[in-house]
Parts: C-alpha cells; sequence; structure tokens
C-alpha cells in the first residue's frame, strides 16, 4: 500500500513536469529573434503580401496570447480578445487532439517525421548504449576485482581515453578508417536503391550501416560505465560483510554475483537511467557525421529554421523520455534499495 | 557464457563486413551522386532550397530549357510566334509527350499550371516569375496563348521554373499542403524512391519525347558531413559529387581515378562589399535613419578603397584560390551578359595613399588613422556582416589589415542575418557591409538592386542613385532585341563600374568532381560547370 502511494506520488510529479515543459517549449522557442516566414531566406523579392501569406498559414499572424502580440521583439497585445484566437491556445488544443502541427520547412506533419527519425534514433543508440552498457560493465567489474594490477591500469587508461576523445573527431577517424579498409558505408542507414532478395540481405546492409556510427558511440560511452561501474564496485569490496563471505570460503564468482553487484549497481541504475532518458535526442555529432537521419539532426536543423512545430515536438518528445526514464529508475531504485522506500 | 556471446557477436560483425560488397542491384547502371543537402519539399510552390529544384529540372519540364552557354531552347513546345506589339506570345505545344503517369501533356496543362502560379497566394516564389502575366488560354490540346501586361525582353528566364504539372492529378489536391512525394511530370527522369533527408532516387524515362537518358538511373544521396561527402567519392561509393569543401580540392586532384571540375556555377552568385552611399536628400523618410561614413559619399574615398583591396589575396585566403577576381554586381556566370571588357582597378596602395592625399583627407593627428578634409571626423567605417556566413569573417580581418595600410580604420562586427537587415535597407545605418546576392539567369535583378527607385524599398544596399543609369535601366527593360538589350546592360556596367559603387571581391567559383573509372561523357566543356544538370545526366554513359 505505501509503495502504490508512492508510485502515484511520482507519477503525479511526472505528469504535472510534462504540462509544464508544454507550456515552456511554447515560449522558449518564441523569444528566439527571428522570423520564420524568412528565415533561412534572403529573397528580396519575398512581397510583404507573400510573406503576410506564410504567417497567415502557419498562424503566425495570431497574437502569442492574451496581452502579448509577440515575445521577440516583445510587443503588448490586446488583453481582451478571445483566447481561443491566441497561438498558445490553438497550440494546447492541437496538442491535446494528438497534432503535433506542419513542418515549416518541409510541409510534412511533424508527428510523420519524429517517428520516423525517432525509430532510428532508438535503433542507433539502443543498440550502441546495450553495449557500452554490457561492456563497460564487465570492464569495471573486471577492473575492480583485479585492482592495482595491470589488468586494472590498462582498463582505466582505456577508459579515461575514451570518455575524453572528441565525439566528432573519433567519427571521423572511425570512418575514413572503415570505409577504406573495411568498405564500410560512408552515411545512411541503407543503400539506397538497393533490392533486396531476403530479409536477410535487408537486416544485412542495415547492420553494416550501424556498425561505424555504433562503435564510435559505444567507445565514447564505454568509459563512463566503466569508470562509475569500478569505483562503485571497488567501495563495496571494501565493505566487512564482503570480507565475512570471503571468510566463508566462497567463490570470486559467488561474491560478486550475490553480495557485490546488487549495491554497486545503484550508482549505475541513475546514469543508465538518464542516458537512456537523453537517448531519444540523438547523438547530433554522430549523427551528422555519418549522415543517420535521426532526431539529433532534426532538432538541430530546425533550430537554424526557425522550424517551431518541429521544435516543439522534439523538445516535448525529449522531455517525456527523460522524465519518464527517470520514473522508472526512482521506482527500480526503490526496488533495489528498500531503504528508499521507508524514507 | 559472456566470452560466447563476445565471440558470436563479433562474428556477426565479421560476416556483416564480409558479405556486403557494393549491392548492384538490379535497377541497372545507376548513377550515384553525393551531395550536402536534400530538398526541403518536392512541392515546388513552396520549395525554397536549390535542391529541390535540381530535382525538379530532371523530373519536370518547362516551356525553355536553359543551356549551360546561357541560351534558351524550346522544350515542350516547337514553335513560339510572338505579336507585333510584344505583348501575346503564342506556343505550339509538341504532340506525343507524355506523364510519367502515361495521360498526355496538353496545353490545358501548361495553362492550369500558369494559373495556378500566378494564383496561388501561398506559392511566394514562382508567383514572382508571373508578375507580367495578364491572360493565359488553350483554345485547343496544342495551342498556348500567352498575353503579358507590358513588353519583356526576358520571357524565356520568366518561364524558365514555371514546370508543367499535370492537371489531372493537381486540380484534385489542395496545392499547398500536397506533398508531391510521387512526383509526376513529363521529364527524362522520373521519381522512384524518395527518403527525405536521405536519398532520392530517379529512374531514366526510356523513349522520352526529346532525348532519353543513356543511364538507367540516378540516386542522389545526402552527406551532413563534407568530409564524409568526398570520402564517398574517393572510396567509390558515389561517382559525382556536386560540392566539396575548398580544402579537399587539392587531395582529389591528386587521385587519378578522380577528376576535379572547377568554374562559374550554374546558378549565379556574387559577393560584394558594401557602402553606404545614400545621399541625404534620397533617405527613405519613413524608415530611413542614414548615418552612413560623409567619406563614403566620396567617389575618390571609394576608389582609393578598390586599390587598396588585394583581391588576389582574399581569394588565395578566403577561396583557397578557388574564385575569379569580381568587377561588377553581374557575375561572370551570367554568360553573355557579363562585361568581361572592363579593366579591373590594380592592387596599389601608393595610388591609394596618394589619392587619399590629394583629396585631402590627411592623418593631421598622427595617430595613423586619416581625417575628414574638414578634420571634423576620422576615416573610421564600421563593417559588418551576417554572422552565418563562413567566409565574410576572414575577409573582414584582410580587408582590416588592407585598408589600415592605407589610413583606413574598420570597426568588425558581425551580425544576426536579422539585425544586419534591419541595420541595412531602407534603413542606411551602417558603413559597411559584406555580404551577397543569388541570381536568375537573367540580369534583370541585379540590375534593378542599384536603382534610385529601389533606395526605399530595400532592395537597394548601397543607395546609389545615376539619372543614367536609372534611364539605361528603363531602355533595357523593353528592349526585345537581345544584342542590342546586352549593349545596355554591359554600359549600365561600365557606369556603376566607374562610379565604385561596390566592391566586388570575387565571384566564388563551383568546385565538383567525378570518378573517371565509372561513367563518361560528363559535360566540362560548357561556359558553367553542372554535373548534375540535365546536360550532363542525358548523355553520360558507363565506363566499357
Amino acid at each position: 500500500m505505501r509503495y502504490f502511494r508512492i508510485v502515484l506520488r511520482k507519477l503525479a510529479w511526472a505528469v504535472f513536469t510534462v504540462v509544464f515543459v508544454i507550456c515552456l517549449n511554447f515560449f522558449l522557442f518564441r523569444v528566439l529573434p527571428g522570423d520564420p516566414a524568412r528565415a533561412g531566406i534572403r529573397d528580396p523579392r519575398l512581397t510583404r503580401q507573400a510573406i503576410e501569406a506564410i504567417q497567415v498559414r502557419f498562424g503566425l499572424d495570431k497574437p502569442v496570447i492574451n496581452c502579448v502580440e509577440s515575445l521577440n521583439p516583445f510587443t503588448p497585445g490586446d488583453c481582451l480578445i478571445n483566447p481561443l484566437q491566441t497561438q498558445f491556445f490553438i497550440y494546447v488544443s492541437n496538442l491535446l487532439r494528438g497534432e503535433l502541427g506542419i513542418s515549416y520547412h518541409s510541409n510534412r506533419p511533424v508527428a510523420t517525421i519524429l517517428r520516423e527519425q525517432l525509430w532510428n534514433t532508438i535503433l542507433l543508440i539502443g543498440v550502441a548504449q546495450v553495449l557500452a552498457i554490457v561492456l563497460g560493465m564487465t570492464l569495471g567489474i573486471a577492473a575492480a576485482w583485479k585492482a592495482r594490477t595491470p589488468i586494472d591500469y590498462l582498463a582505466l587508461l582505456g577508459s579515461l581515453m575514451a570518455w575524453s576523445l572528441p565525439t566528432f573527431w573519433l567519427g571521423i577517424i572511425l570512418l575514413f578508417w572503415g570505409s577504406t579498409s573495411l568498405g564500410l558505408p560512408t552515411a545512411g542507414k541503407s543503400t539506397p536503391g538497393a533490392n533486396y532478395a531476403t530479409l536477410w540481405q535487408q537486416w544485412a546492409d542495415l547492420g553494416r550501416h550501424l556498425i561505424l556510427p555504433t562503435l564510435t558511440y559505444t567507445i565514447v560511452f564505454l568509459g563512463e560505465y566503466m569508470l562509475i561501474m569500478r569505483s562503485a564496485v571497488l567501495d563495496v569490496l571494501s565493505e566487512d560483510y564482503i570480507l565475512t563471505a570471503k571468510a566463508k570460503g566462497l567463490s570470486t564468482f559467488q561474491i560478486l554475483k550475490d553480495h557485490a553487484l546488487q549495491n554497486a549497481m545503484l550508482p549505475m541504475v541513475t546514469i543508465i537511467a538518464l542516458n537512456l532518458g537523453f537517448t531519444v535526442a540523438g547523438a547530433i555529432q554522430i549523427e551528422s557525421v555519418f549522415s543517420w537521419p535521426g532526431l539529433g539532426k532534426a532538432i538541430f536543423d530546425a533550430v537554424g529554421r526557425r522550424d517551431y512545430p518541429v521544435l516543439q515536438g522534439a523538445f516535448l518528445l525529449i522531455a517525456v523520455a527523460v522524465i519518464l526514464a527517470n520514473l522508472i529508475a526512482d521506482l527500480f531504485y526503490s526496488y533495489l534499495d528498500p531503504r528508499v522506500q521507508t524514507e | 557464457m559472456k566470452l560466447k556471446q563476445y565471440l558470436a557477436l563479433c562474428l556477426l560483425i565479421f560476416l556483416l563486413v564480409a558479405c556486403g560488397g557494393r549491392d548492384s542491384g538490379d535497377g541497372g547502371v545507376v548513377l550515384n551522386v553525393g551531395w550536402a543537402g536534400s530538398p526541403d519539399t518536392l512541392n515546388l510552390g513552396v520549395a525554397v532550397l536549390t535542391e529541390a529544384y535540381t530535382i525538379a529540372e530532371l523530373v519536370y519540364e518547362s516551356m525553355y530549357q536553359l543551356n549551360l552557354d546561357g541560351t534558351y531552347t524550346l522544350e515542350v513546345a516547337d514553335t513560339v510566334l510572338l505579336s507585333d506589339d510584344g505583348l501575346v506570345y503564342t506556343y505550339k505545344i509538341r504532340n506525343g509527350i507524355t506523364f510519367h503517369d502515361g495521360e498526355p501533356l496538353t496545353a490545358r496543362d501548361v495553362a492550369f499550371s500558369y494559373r495556378l502560379y500566378q494564383e496561388q497566394e501561398g506559392y511566394p516564389f514562382l508567383s514572382i516569375y508571373t508578375y507580367y502575366f495578364d491572360t493565359i488560354e488553350a483554345p485547343d490540346d496544342s495551342t498556348l496563348v500567352l498575353t503579358l501586361t507590358e513588353p519583356i525582353p526576358n520571357i524565356e528566364s520568366q518561364l524558365l521554373f514555371l514546370y508543367i504539372l499535370p492537371e489531372h492529378i493537381w486540380s484534385e489536391v489542395d496545392p499547398v499542403e500536397y506533398e508531391n512525394t510521387e512526383m509526376i511530370g513529363s521529364g527524362p527522369f522520373k521519381m522512384k524512391e524518395y527518403r527525405q533527408n536521405q536519398f532520392v532516387h530517379l529512374e531514366a524515362v526510356k523513349n522520352h519525347h526529346l532525348q532519353s537518358p543513356k543511364i538507367d538511373g540516378v540516386i542522389f544521396r545526402t552527406y551532413d558531413n563534407q568530409d564524409a561527402l568526398v570520402q564517398a567519392l574517393r572510396t567509390g561509393q558515389v561517382d559525382m559529387i556536386t560540392e566539396m569543401p575548398n580544402t579537399a580540392v587539392a587531395t582529389l586532384r591528386n587521385d587519378s581515378n578522380i577528376e576535379v571540375v572547377v568554374g562559374p556555377p550554374l546558378a549565379p552568385s556574387v559577393t560584394d562589399i558594401i557602402f553606404n552611399q545614400v545621399l541625404p536628400e534620397n533617405c527613405p523618410p519613413d524608415d530611413g535613419v542614414c548615418t552612413g561614413h560623409p567619406a563614403l559619399l566620396d567617389r575618390t574615398v571609394r576608389l582609393a578603397l578598390s586599390h587598396a583591396t588585394d583581391k588576389q589575396q582574399i581569394i588565395d585566403v578566403v577561396l583557397l584560390g578557388l574564385g575569379a577576381p569580381g568587377l561588377t554586381l553581374i557575375p561572370d556566370s551570367l554568360g553573355v551578359f557579363y562585361n568581361d571588357s572592363l579593366v579591373d582597378y590594380a592592387y596599389d596602395p601608393a595610388l591609394a595613399n596618394r589619392l587619399l592625399d590629394e583629396a585631402g583627407y590627411l592623418d593631421t593627428n598622427g595617430d595613423g588613422v586619416r581625417e575628414m578634409p574638414d578634420g571634423s571626423r576620422p576615416l573610421t567605417l564600421r563593417m559588418n556582416w551576417p554572422s552565418d556566413s563562413t567566409s565574410a569573417p576572414r575577409m573582414a580581418e584582410l580587408l582590416n589589415s588592407m585598408w589600415g595600410a592605407v589610413g583606413v580604420r574598420t570597426e568588425l562586427q558581425a551580425l544576426d542575418p536579422d539585425a544586419l537587415t534591419a541595420i541595412c535597407c531602407p534603413s542606411f545605418d551602417f558603413d559597411v557591409i559584406l555580404w551577397g546576392w543569388g541570381s536568375d539567369p537573367d540580369p534583370g535583378f541585379l540590375l534593378s538592386v542599384m536603382l534610385t527607385d529601389e533606395i526605399p524599398t530595400g532592395n537597394s544596399e548601397t543607395g546609389y542613385s545615376n539619372p543614367a543609369y536609372d534611364a539605361l535601366y528603363r531602355q533595357q527593360a523593353v528592349e526585345l532585341d537581345k544584342n542590342k538589350r546586352i549593349e545596355l546592360i554591359w554600359e549600365m556596367q561600365r557606369i556603376v563600374f566607374e562610379d565604385v559603387v561596390y566592391i566586388i571581391p570575387y565571384y566564388a567559383q563551383e568546385t565538383q568532381a567525378y570518378r573517371v573509372d565509372r561513367f563518361t561523357g560528363w559535360r566540362t566543356d560548357g561556359d558553367k560547370v553542372a554535373l548534375e544538370d540535365p546536360s550532363s545526366l542525358l548523355v553520360i554513359e558507363p565506363v566499357k
């Protein structure tokens, strides 16, 4: 019952945060200078009427909200207008109907764009995160168990280097090496125009495109996981009950598996949850080096074009993902550590 | 356990690497093109990016096609008749043209398309080209009668981008919201598969009414990273690239399998150094602030700054040598309209110093900066450029030291493009701006930028005003004789060159490259470089 109440309270907070983010998202982008009807176009032949037509089409001719005509430059407006005629109200009511709007730039529904990019991003970052977590944790445990031996020093040095490598640089180097000596593809997630005879061929093609970006991402994140895991395990191994376990004559594997790991997992759960939440945000640098059609790249482009609908949709998606991941981590945490429940 | 899993993973990766190779598929001979962009939308009415037009040029047809030398030939029409008053054009549409879905293309489709471009308010750019249209009639399936409101000398460039759409599709859809992913046209290539921001796959139209491609298809692949684009060409993953960073040119030239092509771009563009020279009496009454430095009103000062500007050094530093020194706002890529008889002001700092000395701009207080002849203020100029430009900051640094050497100080500041527009025009709240223009194949628009009438509209960035120039502009705008019009346009360039309205540091050049071991027949002998143009894609064939 108490656990149920905790879950309920955390859920309520999550919903509240999402509502807050929805409102913040709307105003955040409108504070930016620049007119979406003109962004990216410096064509003086664009007549005043044409610009007005674009503004009407995107609903930008309406006041932002009651009393505010526009946010940048700040122009006060009529307070007594019908709130149904403000950009904010239209945005919120569309959102409630599940509509994210039409991209100013590509003239396509934002939901369609985000759905395509989201799966690409989840595929790339998901695979890479799993690899990085598994490899990082294994290395971390090994290094902690063999602390202050050459294995430990080697793993430590490697992880520190991997963590501090500039992502962009590493990506380019791997791209040059992989495309020259292994013949791996340089861009995208599939070979355009390819006719696949079997499903296996299609998967193989996707796999080939995944190798280099995944490798880059794994290397960059591996170090972080390894270092945190190592210090967490080292912490636990210094506890008295481990000494007791050793004294009882348990094997190394048993001590790690049954006594050390669950406690050492706590910091890992936090960091994994945080990273997984941001997974949907993509990895702008890796996506642009390997021309991977993901969310990070889409957001980056949308900022430059003042493409409000795409930005609002993407930020909402990221916020929901981060909040959800944190919620899950919270709940999982109280499962792993009973002390959290009682507090 | 774990070890086995790793081994399995390693095996999987090895298999993926090993079993790959190039998927040739059964799509026949397909050209792979790498580029850094992607069409924003395939609905041309709302498209902004040039990539959308590159694809349209292959998939659609229009009344005229533009050749690499700047001349035009009829495309969907056999013949054209012009009435004596220069207002009525009667086109005979060719027989036997079909759209990609098999429906015939008739004069009614042409009329429908032109009306759509003219009337659709949501088409901000294409409606510009219908500005002179009065009525559009299709009395029968093969005749199109276009009546203008006034005679114009450049009907070809007006109709060039008004692609002919199938009425049976476009009359059924909302012309603004329609995504047009099937892109049914009548051009030599048809849309096979389109993935936004990933690739555009076009298939050749065999037995096309004008000319069928020798290849079976072309794929435009988007590379978000320019180094990856170059690497894709070097490893043979693409056969041609339409752009590259100038830093890659030297490396690619050393590769025996790759040919680099450099020359004027298909879409004319120009980089300019703008002097605020608006006279107090021309200051726009509504929006004008007009705070330009008074010295810039003096032609001698502008001339001296021209002599103090080492264009070749700017080209070498900013473009790594890949540019041509500029003369006026009309770039070399405008072909016959470009006045190449003008002789540029030589880089000669000594001459610049002498000109300024003689005109009375002396450094009286010995601080290294000259003052106005009446001693009222120093020759300190504000210099601004758009913050999204990568070349302007370097150019600004160079100008700062070049002009500093003749006693003219510059205060450098990058500005957000919106902020720059706000100080530029029509407010004229600046001294010097580094900016540029893109242009149609017709010089009409670029010439209009220097008109007195354009000062209050914001199109004139210099505030230049010369009645003789204005008169010549009006004359060329109604001159229907091509050669006479060119003569007038050359004269206009001479006038603005002698008045030193701008300093044009360079015309940037297009750099493209292709693999010599894949396809042959690329058109590299034209006046412009455009390997992605139909002029190349229709004639190339695979290397035997």
